[in-house]
């Protein structure tokens, strides 16, 4: 019998880790934060997520631009961050010369993860479906 | 910013809050308020996670990669850094290395 594989956003995220020297993820939709793996408190990430949101804001408050890439490098880490829709990914890692790495797995992790992140925001009663699919095959006999 | 012809590598200097260029009027004005606004949500940012003031900044689109970045003596508004504008989707780290590298 096959395992049920099941595919999870949190591990799927994890997996960036081994891109390079991260050292934390956060991942949000809209002003909501979805996974939080920073080495953080949970406020900081609310905080972290309203400046990242307010900057896409301020850049693109004229209309005519739409930047999906903010990159700023701190003391101690670089703050990567890839807007893809209403999806934000923020990525703290160490290594500078890994950014252009990590940018493009940020954003096929983003675009890869879509119907997870659909599933998390609109979750199905599995159990229930199932039995759904079970009636209607039955019917057919 | 789409403007009509790309945008070639354009470089700035910023000394003592001045920001200066061979650039047109209207690249040093656009390449300053992006300058102020990365480093305005920079700072927030750094500020959500406890991790100072960044000594550099970058954003993207898809026609265009705007950098700055301070030389090492600071970041404050007086320190002398440089900045980059290009008309395309670049290389973060190549941009970054560019800007860093520029004579103090």
């Amino acid at each position: 019998m096959p395992a049920n594989i099941a595919p999870s956003l949190r591990s799927a995220l994890e997996r960036l880790r081994n891109g390079g020297a991260v050292n934390g993820l956060l991942l949000g939709w809209r002003r909501q934060v979805l996974i939080n793996a920073l080495p953080f408190e949970e406020f900081r990430a609310d905080k972290l997520l309203r400046a990242v949101h307010d900057m896409r804001d301020h850049f693109g408050s004229g209309g005519d631009r739409l930047p999906h890439t903010f990159w700023f490098g701190f003391e101690t880490c670089h703050a990567l961050v890839i807007h893809r829709g209403e999806c934000v990914l923020i990525i703290l890692h160490t290594r500078a010369e890994e950014g252009d790495f990590l940018r493009r797995a940020g954003q096929t992790f983003l675009e890869d993860s879509q119907l997870l992140i659909d599933d998390l925001l609109n979750p199905t009663d599995h159990s229930e479906q199932e039995s759904q699919e079970t009636n209607l095959i039955g019917r057919l006999y | 910013m789409s403007a009509a012809k790309p945008v070639p590598l354009t470089l700035f200097n910023l000394k003592e809050g001045i920001i200066e260029s061979s650039a047109d009027q209207e690249l040093v004005d656009a390449f300053a308020a992006d300058f102020q606004g990365l480093r305005h949500y920079g700072t927030k940012i750094g500020e959500a996670l406890d991790l100072g003031t960044p000594w550099t900044g970058m954003l993207q689109e898809d026609d265009l990669t705007v950098t700055y970045s301070y030389f090492g003596e600071g970041t404050g508004p007086n320190d002398p850094g440089a900045g980059a504008l290009i008309g395309k989707k670049s290389l973060l780290f190549e941009l970054l290395t560019k800007v860093t590298t520029q004579p103090n």
